[in-house]
């Protein structure tokens, strides 16, 4: 299922944090956005309160609207000091009326926006006391139209501005949104209170397109956003992808496959290393397998030949006695050959299988060496080839009958490979809790490449010499099998041209 | 037909021998690499069947050495079937491929079919005039009616009839008609040709005086 992938699913999660995010942030920006617009319309129209409410002469010209600076209060508008006290007195008769024919006129701020400003004034009851040209007839009175609370305002200080006793300026302004119209209220200190208003629909409709505008830019930038985050998976997951396709090709037989992994440092990097280096120990194995399989066919195959055609040969005419006789002898030699062969296959088998118990008791090693270099002897006169045991009493652990096999296997070997009137020498001494046995002879050696393959299954260093002799390339591989089998070791050393040294490591416990 | 056989396993080669030798091929063994090659470097072999697993030189270096000078067409014989192993050895310059253990009826029909390709003569069957020879069986006949050859006879019409068009000398006679072992006297060659003048007709076989025979392309 490709959407269970990981690209999908990585693109899928950076898919939800994005839009997570995009609406996170949209949403911000456009209540920060309306807020800021509120505060703006709030602002204005209290701007345009106390605009009316400001005590002014009657010859100066109204104000601009100037923009309220709450963080330059010296531009808060202020009402001059050398005016008349009364004058600036809140609730004067004078001051309502002049307030009352300013809120008729339609205010004292002129706007290119004028028609859609409105003002009221409503007295202590709730009833109208005016209200401008263009207001609507259903404004209702401010609810909350508050008794005066001369208390809510600080006492002024000594310069003579307003004390808790005096009337102080009015109260604070209060917002209110009815449908699509936002009116700003304050009540004065008399308990008259005065709106102004306006609708919001040129602000709403510019929100309307904030917000379809944040809509569109979220969305664009979400699709950036996953174009992006799918480059990157991808660029992330391709070496995942290279050690994919390279496992495939090996599970499908191809070995020599590996991952290409040029960035070693990196966390992929380290894991197609550990994987090439798994794949070409397996491929390592396989080859030595196949090797195994490949030298054990050859050599069950070639006696297999000669019985073949030395029979057919015999079978097409008719033969003397001797001829028979002949085709016979060749057939025994082959039919031995493989006899051995096959039951040295089958031992190494069963010692890989562990099928081969070995036992574990204690031996006289200086009697199995004595028996294991009679059973050579003959063949060692042969070629006029000395052999000397020197074994020392020593009691050795493990099975007597298989070590003597060894012993016996590898002085046939230091026989074979030795030069005519040649020495072999039988030697063991007790080291470290272990018992050495050592096999010199004083061949030819053996060449330094084909050392650390002398174990090897069918491995053969003198490949001259090895199927003259009768000998299947088994014969260390089994000795190296049974010594495992001990939890012991065999070593070779060897110099070319003076001889060659087995040592077999057995421990003691 | 003169074959030289390479192959390490004594019985093998042995029965190897006498099969061919029976076969009517005159026939020389190499029991390892070196003297097989030098044996194949020495003479015109008309074909060498090779074992690959040779001690000393392997068949494979043999083949490689011996391609540098001849074109003798070699069959390999071999226990090892891997395809790569027949692979590498049709691409070093074998020209068949045998796998042990073989039957021996096979071995001398690719052998035959062998020396008959390096003869560019791509059927058995070979018509020289109203004599036909049928390599395959090894039997001659005269008008339809079969001839009776002895097994040297047989290859000397054999191997004149590959060459035909060819003056055949004395000297290639000897070499691809007698094993290193045989200790034929020269007058003997006559001998043969003039029973096969005998038997297959006086005109069959041309004597160019000075130089050998020759079995006329169209008489």
């Amino acid at each position: 299922m490709i959407f269970n992938s990981i690209r999908w699913r990585l693109q899928a999660w950076h898919g939800l944090i994005l839009v997570v995010v995009l609406t996170g942030f949209g949403f911000t920006a456009y209540q920060v956005a309306r807020d800021n617009q509120l505060r703006r319309i709030d602002q204005d129209l209290d701007q345009r309160l106390m605009a009316l409410l400001r005590p002014q002469p009657p010859d100066r010209p109204p104000d601009r609207p100037r923009d309220w600076q709450p963080d330059r209060p010296d531009q808060r508008p202020e009402p001059p000091l050398n005016e008349p006290r009364n004058e600036r007195r809140f609730g004067s008769s004078d001051f309502l009326r002049r307030v009352r024919e300013a809120v008729q006129q339609g205010g004292l701020l002129d706007s290119s926006q004028t028609n859609i400003f409105y003002y009221v004034l409503w007295q202590q009851d709730g009833s109208i006391l005016a209200r401008s040209p263009g207001a609507p007839a259903d404004v209702p009175a401010p609810e909350h139209a508050m008794p005066p609370r001369p208390q809510a305002f600080p006492a002024r200080d000594a310069l003579g501005r307003p004390g808790p006793s005096e009337p102080g300026p009015p109260m604070l302004p209060v917002a209110r949104t009815r449908g699509q119209i936002r009116e700003v209220f304050r009540v004065m200190p008399q308990g008259e209170s005065i709106l102004a208003g306006r609708s919001m629909a040129p602000d709403l409709a510019a929100m309307r397109r904030l917000a379809l505008w944040l809509m569109a830019a979220g969305t664009a930038v979400l699709l950036l956003g996953l174009a992006g985050g799918w480059w990157v998976a991808t660029r992330a997951i391709r070496p995942i992808e290279d050690i994919s396709a390279t496992a495939v090709k090996i599970a499908g037989g191809d070995l020599s496959q590996r991952i290409n992994a040029a960035d070693t440092d990196s966390e992929l990097g380290r894991l197609a290393g550990v994987l090439n280096s798994t794949f070409a120990r397996l491929e390592a194995a396989f080859a030595q397998q196949a090797r195994f399989t490949s030298d054990a066919s050859h050599e069950l195959r070639t006696p297999v030949s000669v019985i073949l055609t030395q029979t057919q040969t015999a079978l097409s005419r008719e033969r003397t006695s001797p001829e028979y006789r002949e085709t016979l002898e060749a057939c025994q030699r082959a039919a031995r050959r493989m006899r051995t062969l096959t039951e040295s296959l089958l031992e190494l088998a069963r010692l890989d299988a562990g099928q081969e118990p070995m036992k574990r008791e204690c031996f006289d090693l200086p009697r199995v060496a004595r028996e294991c270099v009679e059973m050579v002897r003959p063949l060692a006169a042969e070629r006029g080839i000395q052999i000397h045991c020197e074994v020392p009493p020593l009691e050795c652990l493990g099975d007597a009958g298989r070590i003597g096999q060894v012993v016996t296997n590898l002085l046939t070997n230091a026989i074979h490979f030795n030069r005519d009137q040649g020495e072999v020498r039988l030697s063991a001494r007790a080291e470290d809790g272990a018992v050495l046995l050592a096999v010199a002879d004083t061949g030819q050696g053996i060449p330094a490449e084909d050392v650390p393959h002398l174990f090897e299954r069918f491995y053969r260093a003198d490949k001259s010499r090895s199927r003259i002799q009768g000998r299947n390339g088994l014969g260390l591989a089994i000795c190296k099998a049974i010594v495992d089998a001990h939890s012991g070791s065999i070593e070779v050393s060897s110099r070319p041209g003076v001889g060659s040294t087995f040592t077999v490591r057995l421990p003691l416990k | 037909m003169r074959v030289l056989a390479v192959e390490d396993e004594p019985d093998l080669l042995g029965s190897l021998m006498k099969a061919l030798r029976e076969d009517g091929y005159a026939v020389d063994g190499a029991p390892d690499g070196e003297e097989g090659l030098y044996k194949a470097e020495s003479y015109d072999y008309d074909a060498i069947v090779l074992d690959i697993m040779l001690p000393g030189i392997d068949g494979w270096e043999l083949l490689r050495r011996l391609r540098k000078t001849k074109k003798t067409p070699v069959l390999m014989l071999t226990a090892r079937d891997a395809v790569r192993d027949r692979v590498r050895g049709l691409d070093t310059g074998a020209d068949d491929y045998l796998v042990k253990p073989f039957e021996l009826a096979e071995l001398l029909a690719r052998l035959r079919a062998l020396i008959r390709r390096s003869a560019t003569q791509a059927q058995s069957r070979l018509e020289i005039g109203e004599v036909v020879i049928d390599t395959a069986a090894r039997t001659v006949s005269r008008k339809g009616e079969p001839v009776t050859l002895t097994a040297r006879e047989y290859s000397l019409v054999e191997f004149l009839a590959l060459h035909r068009g060819k003056v055949v000398t004395r000297t290639m006679l000897y070499e691809h008609l007698f094993d290193e072992n045989d200790n034929t006297l020269s007058n003997l060659l006559d001998v043969h040709v003039s029973n096969i003048r005998k038997k297959l007709g006086h005109d069959f076989i041309t004597t160019r005086r000075g130089h050998g025979y020759c079995l006329e392309s169209s008489p």
